[in-house]
This record gives structure tokens, sequence and C-alpha cells, in this order.
């Protein structure tokens, strides 16, 4: 075994921070957050660059001892928990003051707010390191309107024959007339035929304009007379 | 007002984290990642810190293995499953100088002189109380640290003892309900004697201690009372002794008077302690011992003394006699087996028991051998067994404790706590290994990840002829019917590989690992400072292949290999393969290691190399298969080794590098083709070195270059020759050396929103310095003539070419002067981290800042410098334009790095350590230095995705990828690229060892973990299937049509 050197230094002590040096003292106040010491799990509270610091113990309280005067930003270190940070003034020996403070924000010139000493702080929110995830879901799937439309055309295109053979068939013959002068736009769209397109465009308006409204129920029979012999022709 | 910039900080969290897809999900837990906690390698100079078993009474009793450990942790471990119960992680400057255990509760001492007094429920590690002493300013640092401390407990108060606690060596406090009652301190405080134990009594507190004498030390007491604290009486007793404190042993027994043990010339004896201190010391009837062992069973008034040629005796102190219960047949030094450790321990009812525990050369066992003095009807019970324990694999084992249960009354059960020199916690229950916790791997001090060949078919598969192929094949058909049913299955639920499968899927399979398809599982291979290397699965942490190296031909007794920081270097990997990739299957990745062999002294003889096939550990010098039951040998490089590198020459090969400290330069291997490989090097090869100026007694940084010359033996050799030296301000000593970190560069520039572009500096020669003030003393002189002479930490990009300094910045030293700059260097981007305490200025405010700066060729966008082929010696190589941001970042930061992909497309994230426990990964994009301040973003800048200017970096949870995982103490970081361009793997060491998977740009070369398969495939089958059913409708029609035409 190896022979112990008993040595001794004795540190060299900044006797002017030792002597001025006060404990700060504080609690971890439970919340719905943080109820209690198991939920905080490991704590620490720290001063500034985390030279001094605190361990919360099982009540809630810590301590930091050392603390020389000046201004010091305090803040707790858990795990799972955020917590506010609070700027400490320590004036004397016996004043000091306690304020919240926003990180990131300049240190000067310090809140008007001025808190109680012994220091109380609370968490103020639980991490959540983890987006839930998206699961599969039948109804869902089925309920996007990707789905909804594709099931209504499947459904269309199934029962638009039955439709149109229980339709009105003058209604039916005005739906393929639109239907027709449709197709005809649309030819004439790609075709570049603006001419064309202008003059289907105004056609219907020609039409109502010039054809007296007595005439209407006329071609209305015709067209009901063919879709009549149609039917009858398809049984 | 505080409510509105919380609103807008908080406005803008959910827009990032809305933004932010690399989160993770809480089922990838431990799939993706993975997280071993340690507790450190045991401190087993002093039973004051070395691992003890402890049992906690009541119905149901537990016990628990306690330990304080190098790691500085206070660590509980479940005997039964070696699982970590709970730990505490004492801060580095509060160093653990000793625990106690009683009940429930442990009590620690830690920091100089045992400063703090914390109180631990042994069930939970809750932290019951924490109480400083003394400032620690005025604390005793005192080698060993434990000395001049002591904790005894007292009566019970409100269902808590009280303490009477020892700091110092000179100082007794009393401490009732966590305040103190009374404090006592010694008059001459300490100058004189260090006290080192305390015994409590109803009577009275005997306080012991040394007192340095001329060559020698005596004992001396001091009683104080309980109650007040007041001297009762103080003497010196009469003795010598020349060991100090293992030479000397209190023992506190209950029933009786306490006594005091010392060795005093090769005499053994004891005293009696009472409150007027008025007895003398005698002697027990055979009193030649020369040395005492404290086996931890000082309240039984039993301890282990030892003759000259080594023989044990268990020594026992009855109503004022002393005597030797038992003596240990055949202890006595010999050469068929090692020296014998003495361990004592307790069962179930509190009866002890002494062990003695040695290593048979002859029988390659470790033996036990068991003596319950109260048993056997009170003759005193032997028990013995003998364990295989490997010493290959754990070194040797240098501490014991123990527990025993007694089931009937003559049969003993042992359960042996062993601790070994390479840092293994075991635990042997007779002749069976239950458990065995690895915690040197919390010293890992070189790491690497080498990559694993993929799975190939067997060699004998590759050399058979058609026949057998013929054969081979209608064998396998049988599992057509599986392979469909599986296809099927996988075809339909989309059961792909994923990036969030387990890579250790693959690792089922014994035998050499092999890759997994995206190249997340790899191989770890970490040497620690206990000398010894791992081989570790980064998919799941277990560990494949562990050796120990070897001493080498000079070996002295007592002297270990300790890795050189670092220089650890893959210097064959899967694509490097010899001849014919067919014949020769992948290639065999190899490893080479430089370890320098320390004296127990301390002192450094010689370096050793080793070379080492890094999926088995086998050796690569010594071609003997065999050697796996071996230590890991060793070649004999040069006497001391400065540095070390890695030539790394594509394809032609790599050269390891090694600079001793006459400059020579020694090549591994050593061959014609490496040295004509390194001759064509040479020119570029520049490195710069620290050496300590011994004059200055500082350091100073010096580039280096490297010349040939043809020696005796006609052979080219090699040595380096300084070209440049850095001349740093007054007051500034080196710190460290980091360099940048390599990695392909995808893209030379950055094309902005007006179709200009920046040039990137890529001058790949530079390196970070950082610097720090040169002494503590100036330190000091300077705080107290405050801000005239003001103190800094430098931090300087400097090319080792030529040594100009590329880009410079100085940062505040911290409050306890100390710079503690962290930074890292990729490409042209450096990102730093320090703590800023000046606050008093106007918008300044104490906190920790991280700084992203940015290095562009020229003045202005468009200017173009050629830097990344540019020679040093240029004049354009300084014309560079550097952008930079601060950030304010809530915590401190212990270890940083930047991600690295396979060819550098991806983006590049910052991933810190910082000291909240935690992991977390730093956007490149909140890091960009152009953000735009105080306006919002252009729609140039827009379309660059910057985003306007916050000071504040947020504290984004679902950005910290260790997540739940507390990763304490992380010392490095590294990563690795993965098979996949997207991914990166990240590895955290230092107490815990952490690694996961991050994407900085999410995952883009694989489908979305949302991507529906189920929904595809249905909907694809859905139209199918009215395909199916309107055809013959279709059909039907189109034949009507044409009847009716």
């Amino acid at each position: 075994m190896a022979r112990p050197t008993v040595l001794f230094l004795l540190c060299s002590s900044l006797l002017f921070a030792v002597t001025c040096a006060l404990e700060l003292n504080g609690k971890i106040s439970w919340n719905d957050v943080c109820p209690d010491y198991k939920q905080l799990g490991r704590a620490r509270v720290v001063l500034d660059d985390g030279d001094l610091s605190g361990s919360v113990v099982k009540d809630g309280s810590f301590s930091i001892s050392n603390v020389s005067v000046g201004t010091h930003v305090l803040s707790v270190l858990a795990h799972d928990h955020w917590f506010d940070q609070l700027r400490i003034d320590v004036i004397d020996k016996t004043t000091i003051e306690v304020r919240p403070y926003v990180v990131g924000t300049p240190l000067n010139p310090p809140s008007q707010v001025l808190l109680a000493y012994p220091i109380t702080v609370e968490a103020k929110g639980k991490y959540n390191y983890f987006v839930p995830p998206e699961s599969f879901n039948l109804m869902g799937m089925l309920g996007s309107p990707m789905m909804l439309i594709m099931i209504l055309g499947g459904a269309m295109v199934l029962g638009l024959p039955y439709l149109m053979k229980n339709m009105d068939p003058e209604a039916l013959a005005e739906l393929k007339d639109q239907q027709a002068k449709m197709s005809q736009m649309q030819n004439a769209m790609t075709s570049g035929d603006f001419r064309g397109l202008s003059a289907l465009m105004a056609a219907p308006e020609d039409n109502r304009q010039n054809q007296p409204a007595t005439q209407s129920p006329s071609t209305g029979k015709a067209q009901g007379g063919k879709g009549r012999s149609n039917k009858h022709k398809k049984h | 007002m505080f409510g509105a910039i919380r609103a807008i900080t908080l406005a803008f969290f959910v827009l990032l984290s809305a933004t932010c897809s690399s989160a993770l999900h809480e089922s990838d837990v431990g799939v993706v990642d993975w997280h071993q906690r340690s507790i450190g390698v045991p401190l087993i100079g002093s039973s004051a810190t070395a691992p003890v078993f402890h049992r906690v009474g009541g119905k149901n009793t537990q016990s628990f293995v306690v330990t304080a450990t190098e790691s500085n942790v206070l660590g509980v471990v479940s005997p039964v499953n070696g699982s970590l119960v709970w730990r505490h992680v004492f801060q580095p400057e509060d160093r653990i100088s000793r625990f106690h255990k009683r009940g429930s509760i442990v009590a620690s001492l830690s920091g100089p002189g045992g400063a703090t007094l914390r109180t631990f429920d042994i069930l939970t590690g809750d932290i019951l109380s924490e109480k400083q002493l003394h400032p620690p300013q005025v604390g005793l640092l005192a080698e060993p640290h434990h000395l001049g401390t002591y904790i005894a407990f007292g009566n019970e108060t409100n269902g808590s003892p009280d303490f009477f606690v020892l700091t110092n060596g000179h100082t007794v406090n009393h401490i009732v309900n966590g305040k103190v009652k009374w404090s006592w301190t010694s008059e001459d405080k300490g100058s004189l004697v260090t006290y080192s134990n305390l015994i409590t009594t109803s009577q009275s507190i005997y306080v012991i201690g040394l007192a340095k004498s001329f060559a020698s030390y005596t004992l001396h007491v001091t009683t104080l009372s309980p109650v007040t604290g007041e001297v009762i009486s103080t003497s010196h007793i009469p003795s010598s002794i020349s060991n100090g404190l293992t030479d000397f042993i209190v023992l506190d027994q209950a029933a009786s008077r306490p006594h005091i043990v010392w060795v005093e010339n090769n005499n053994l004896q004891f005293l009696e302690l009472s409150p007027t201190l008025q007895k003398k010391p005698s002697f027990p009837k055979d009193k030649l011992f020369t040395k005492i062992s404290d086996v931890g069973l000082g309240t039984r008034g039993l301890f282990v003394a030892l003759k000259e040629d080594g023989t044990g005796h268990i020594m026992a102190i009855n109503s004022g006699f002393m005597e030797s219960i038992k003596e240990f047949e055949s202890s006595a030094h010999s050469e068929s087996a090692t020296e014998s450790l003495y361990a004592g321990g307790l069962d179930k009812n509190e009866t002890p028991y002494v062990a003695r525990v040695y290593w048979s050369h002859a029988l390659r066992l470790v033996s036990v051998e068991l003596y319950a003095p109260y048993h056997g009807g009170g003759q005193g019970l032997l028990s013995g067994f003998s364990f295989a324990f490997d010493t290959y694999q754990h070194g040797v084992v240098s501490h014991v404790t123990f527990d025993a249960a007694n089931p009937q009354p003559y049969q003993v059960i042992g359960r042996i706590a062993i601790t070994t020199s390479t840092g293994s916690v075991q635990l042997w229950q007779q002749d069976t290994r239950q458990w065995t916790r690895e915690e040197g791997l919390a010293d890992i001090n070189a790491v690497q990840f080498v990559e694993l060949p993929e799975k190939l078919a067997d060699k004998s598969e590759r050399s058979e002829g058609s026949f057998g192929r013929f054969e081979r094949q209608l064998r396998d058909a049988k599992d057509f019917p599986k392979y469909l049913m599986r296809f099927v299955k996988r075809f339909a639920t989309g059961a792909y590989e994923s990036v969030t499968s387990p890579a250790s899927a693959h690792a089922a399979t014994t035998g050499i690992p092999s890759r997994d398809t995206f190249g997340f599982r790899q191989l770890i291979v970490a040497a620690t400072t206990h000398g010894k290397v791992y081989g570790i699965d980064s998919s799941n942490g277990k560990i494949i292949w562990s050796r120990i190296l070897g001493l080498g031909s000079k070996a002295e007794d007592g002297a270990k290999i300790i890795p050189i920081e670092n220089k650890l270097f893959v210097v064959k990997t899967v694509g490097d393969v010899d001849g014919n990739a067919e014949v020769s299957g992948p290639g065999v990745p190899e490893v080479v290691l430089v370890g320098k062999r320390v004296l127990k002294s301390g002192a450094t003889t010689g370096n050793l190399l080793y070379h080492f096939n890094a999926l088995t550990g086998e050796d690569v010098i010594s071609s003997k298969k065999s050697s796996n039951l071996g230590l890991l040998q060793g070649t004999e490089v040069a006497d001391s080794v400065v540095d070390a590198y890695c030539l790394n020459a594509e394809d032609k090969g790599k050269v390891v590098v090694i600079l001793d400290s006459e400059m020579k330069v020694h090549l591994y291997p050593d061959t014609t083709t490496s040295r004509a490989l390194f001759s064509s090097y040479i020119s570029s090869f520049a490195v710069p070195i620290r050496l300590s100026d011994a004059t200055q007694g500082q350091y100073r940084v010096v580039g280096h270059q490297i010349t040939a010359s043809t020696g005796l033996s006609k052979k080219p050799e090699f040595s380096a020759y300084p070209t440049w030296t850095l001349s740093l301000p007054e007051g500034e000593d080196i710190q460290s050396i980091v360099p940048s970190t390599g990695g392909p560069v995808a893209s030379i520039g950055k094309v902005l929103g007006n179709r200009t572009t920046l040039y990137k500096y890529l001058n790949q020669r530079m390196f970070i310095l950082l610097t720090e003030p040169h002494s503590r003393s100036s330190v000091v002189a300077s705080s107290a003539s405050s801000s005239n002479h003001k103190t800094v930490c430098g931090l300087y990009l400097v090319d080792s070419l030529k040594g100009s300094i590329v880009y410079k910045t100085k940062l505040p030293v911290s409050s306890t002067g100390s710079c503690d700059v962290k930074a890292v260097l990729t490409e042209n981007w450096l990102v730093y981290h320090y703590y800023d305490d000046e606050y008093r200025g106007t918008g300044q405010a104490k906190g920790y800042r991280i700084v992203s700066v940015e290095l562009y060729e020229g003045k202005q966008p468009d200017d173009k410098i050629r830097s990344s082929d540019m020679t040093s010696y240029s004049d354009k190589n300084l014309d560079i334009t550097a952008y930079a941001q601060s950030f304010v970042y809530l915590h401190g930061v212990t270890a940083i790095a930047t991600t690295s992909t396979k060819f550098g497309i991806t983006s590049k994230d910052i991933i810190v350590a910082n000291t909240n426990n935690k992991i977390q990964s730093l956007s490149r994009r909140l890091l960009n230095p152009r953000r735009p301040i105080g306006r919002k973003p252009t729609t140039e800048e827009i379309e660059e995705q910057l985003v306007q200017y916050d000071p504040l970096l947020p504290d984004d949870p679902r950005r910290v990828i260790s997540h739940r995982y507390v990763v304490a103490n992380t010392r490095q970081i590294i990563t690795s690229p993965a098979l996949l361009e997207s991914t990166s793997l990240v590895f955290a060491y230092g107490l815990d060892l952490f690694l996961t998977r991050v994407a900085p740009s999410s995952t883009f070369d694989v489908l979305n973990e949302n991507f529906n398969k189920m929904q595809l495939v249905l909907t694809v089958s859905g139209l199918a299937v009215a395909i199916l059913c309107t055809k013959p409708m279709v059909h039907r029609k189109r034949l009507k049509e044409k009847w009716y035409q």
C-alpha cells in the first residue's frame, strides 16, 4: 500500500469574501406542475455560472452559502421542470433584494417589482420532450377530403346511369345539351379558338333574346317525346 | 412588460416547435438511443470511501452496496442485480471525502476539509439535508482527501439522527436538526495536531488524531462533553507511529469502552480510553505484528493484524485483553499466491465475519476464506470457496467487500463484491458471478466509431462449385413459403427498415457483428485510463469484446498503461480491401492506439502502440490467433511521445505518424511504402505543437513541418523543425488546441436571396487556440487591483502552416479566474460558448453566451479567393469577412460538437452537453450569424430561411435529444455519419454513455415515418376493385352502343 503522505496546505483564503459572505435561503413551493420532491427529482439552485450552488432538499428548501455582496442571477436547474430566473441583490450582510428577471433582457435597470425574501420559486412548466405519434385510423383516413372526393366519384360512376334512367326526360335533355356545350367549349379552349369560344359564350344569351318564351315548351315537348321514345326502345 | 415579452417568446417558441420536425416520439425511446448510467470506479484507497455492504433493517431487510467513486459520485448499487439504485453526482470543486451510514441514512462530507455535510435517504437517494460547515476557501486541502474529517451519529431527535462532525482536522460540530448546536475548535487550529477520528459515547466524545513529532507521529486524544462541547481533557499518548493513518485504528464497541490500537516498532499496542484519559497503553500477549488492517468491524472489537511474514491474525478485544482469535493458515507471503486482502462483513443478524481473499497463481482462481468467530457453537467457523476470476478480462482484484448469510448452523454463504484494477465491479455469490458493472467506462479517454462490414455470404459459399451451389439453393428452397409469407406481410403493412427501427435487430446473430441497412449499427472502440479497450455495439451499448493493454517488455511492478488522449486511429476501414473484394470479402477494420506506460510514482517510461482488429479485439501485430486469451500486446515506440497523427492518404492507405520529444518522426507501419507515402505528403504536413517553456513557466505553440534526410541505414529519416511561433499578448497562456472538425465539404459557397454568392473561407489548416490568463497568482493580483489590468481568455483561429491569426476574440474570465470556453470549428463556421458576468453596462446581463461566427472570402458577396486550395503564403489569405452573432443560452456547456454526415450536404447542427445534464441539439437555422436584427426578414432573406434575430436561443425541450435521461458530466461528444446522408450518430461520454441518432434536416432520404403505407395499399386495391367492377359494365355499354348505333 502506498505510504500516505500527510500534506497540509492551507488555501489562500480570500478573507474579504469570507467575512462579508452570507447564506441565501429559499424554498420551492410545490404547485400543480410540480407537486412534490419526487416529481422534481434532483435539482440544484445556482448563482450566476454555477460557482455557488445549493441542492434542493426533501422539504423543498435550499440554501446557498458564501454569497458575496453584489448582483447575482439565481436559476433553478431541474431536469424536467423550468423555473423563472431571479435577480438577487446582496446589499450588505442583512439586506437582500429579490426581483424577477426575464432571460435575454438586460439586467439593468432592475425591475420595480420586489419579491419576498426568503426566496420562493415555483415550477413554471414541465418539459415535454416528445411529439405525439400519428396513429393509423381508418375513419380518419376515410374522412379526409381527398378520400371523400374519391368515394363520391366512385359512387357517381356507378350510380349515374341509374340516376339518369330515373330522371325527368326534360331535365335530362337539358343536361345533355349543356354537356354538349361544355365539351364544345372545352374543345375550343384546347384548340385555342377564342372566336368560337366567344360565340359559344354569347349563344345562350342570344337564344334567350331572340326566341320568344312561347317557343320553349314546344322544344321541351319534342325533347320529351324523344326521351320517352328512347325509354321505350330500351325496354 | 414582462408579460408582453414572455408572450412574444412563447409565440416564437410555439412557432418553432411547430416547424421542428426532428423531435422524438415517445415510442422511440430506447430504440434509437441508449443510455448507460455509471457511478465511476470506486475509491478503494480508504475505508471512508470504499464500497461496503449495508443492510437496512425492518421487516423485509434490503441490502445495498454503497460507494464513493473517483468520478466524484456517491452511488448505491443493488447487490441482487447490480442495478444502480441512486447516485449523487458531486460538483467537481466539491470533492467527496467520506461517507458514513447508519440505518436508512447515508451522510457524506465533501469539499476541502469536509466543507459540506449532506444526508441522503439510502432507499431513494432523496437529499434530506445539506449544510455547509465552513467556507470552502478556508478548507484544509489534505492528501489523502478524507484526512481530518469524520462523521459520528448521535442520538435521534424527531426521527433524524444528530451528528458529530469533524472537519478541517481541528473542528467538531454537533448538528441537531440541521443546526449547529455547539462547535469546538482546537486551540492550535490544526497546526500541530490533525484529528482524524471521532468516537461518541454517552459520557464523552473522543477526538483522536496524530501530532507530528520528529520523524514520526504521536497519538493525541481530546475528550469533549457531548452536551456542551467543552474540553474534558486532552493528552498526548506516549506512542511513536511511523506510517501515519494506516498504523492506527479505533475500536468503538458499544458494550465496552473504546480502544485505540496501533503499531509501534513492530509491536502491537492498545489503549483503553476513558473520559479523563488516565489509562496507560498495554500489549497483547503475542505482540509482534508489523501491520494492522481495519476491516470495518471496529464496532465488534475485531480487526486483522499481520505478522512480519504476512500471516494474518484476527484480533479481538475482550474485557480489557487483546488476543488473536484466529490465525489464517498459510497466509504468509508466498510465490504461489498474491498478497491477501482482508475484509469484514455482517450477516442478517449483524454477526461479524472476516474474509481473506487471494489469487492463487497455481490454480488460477480467487480463493476466499470466511471466518465467523461466533458461529460453530462459539468455537468459530471457517468456510471457503474459490471462483474463476477472468484475470485477462478484468485485471487483478484490488478491493473486496462482502456480506454473508448463515442459513444453517454450519453453513456460511458469502456474497463478495470486488473491484478490479480495470475498474469493473463484480459480485460473486460463492463461485458464481451475479453481475458485472464496467465502471471503467466512466474514464474513457480515447474513442472512435468504426464502421461494420456488411453481412455477406460465408466464405464457404463463395468458394463452392456450381453443383454445390445448386444443392444449397435446393436446400434453401424449402424456406420459400416462409419467405413468401414474409414478403406479403411486409408488402401489405409496410414493415420496412425505417430510421426509427432498432439497429440491434441485426445483432441477434452471434459471431462477427455486421452493419444494418442504414449503417446505424457501428462499433465504438473506447480506451479507458484503466488500461482497457472496449468494443461497444452502437446499437445497444453492449460490450462485444474487451482487452487489457499489456505492459510491454519493459514492464515494472505497479506500472500501468494510460492511452494518450484521443490517440486512437482507425487505420483500416471496411472500405480498405486487400486485393480482390470478391475473394477476400469486406475489409476487416483495424485500429491503432498509442498509450503511455506510467509508473506508480507517476513518471512516464516509454510509449506503446497497439494495433488490433476492431471487430474482435484480436492482435494484428502478433498474428497468434490464441492471443485473444491473453493481454493485448503492444510494440514499443518512442520514449516520449509529443503528439501522434494519422495520415489519411485516401485509397493508398493510412500511416500513423508519431512525434517524439526530440522531434523525430516515427512511422507506423514502418515500411518502404509507408515511408514513400509519407514523403509525398511532407510539404502539406504542418502541425502546431504545444510546448512548455521552461524559462517562463508557460506554454507556447510552435508550428512544425517535416524534413527528410537519409540516415546511416540508407532509410529516409524524418524529423520535425519549427517554422513559426505565436506571440501572444502579455499574461496569456495556451490552454488548449482544438483541431477543426473535418469531413466532406458539399458546397464552397452560399447563394444569397439576391443571387449573389458568399464564398466560404475553407482553410483546412485552421485550428482553434484557446488561451487563459498566465497563472492563478496574476489573476488574484489583477482582481484585487480591479480593472486597470484586465485578464482575458483568448480565442484564436490560427493557420497551422504559417501561424497567421485568421480570427481572434477576447472573452471575459469567469469569477474564479479560469477560462471555460468551449469551441468547435467546422468548414468556415466557428461556434463558441462562454460565460459573461459583466452586467453593469447598459443592455448587458450576466449569462451564458453562444457565439456563431462564419468566415467568408473577400469583402463582399461574389468576392472569391479560392481559399480551399490556396497556399498559406498567399497575401490574399487573410482577405476575409467574419459574420458573427451572439445568443443567450440558458445553461453552461461541458462539451460541444457538430453533427457529421456522409457527404456533408445535410446542414450541420451543434450538439451541446449542458450543465443541466442534457444533450441538446441547436439548429443551424437559429445559429445563422446573418439573421436580420431588429426588423422583419425581407423576401430575399426569407428565401434563405433567415429568421429575425432574437437574443435568446429558445430552450426547446423537443430538441433535447437525451430527453428524460440524466446524462451526467459529459466530457466529450463525438459524431459519426451513418450510411443515410440525413442522419448522424451522436455519442456522448463522460460519467455516462449516451448514443442517439439525429437528422438535422429531417430524414429527407427515407420515407417519412408518417407515410401511410396502409392508405396507399388500400387506395390502390380499392381502385383495382373498382376497375374490376366497372369493367363488365363498360364492356356491356360499349356493346350496346355498337348495337344501337
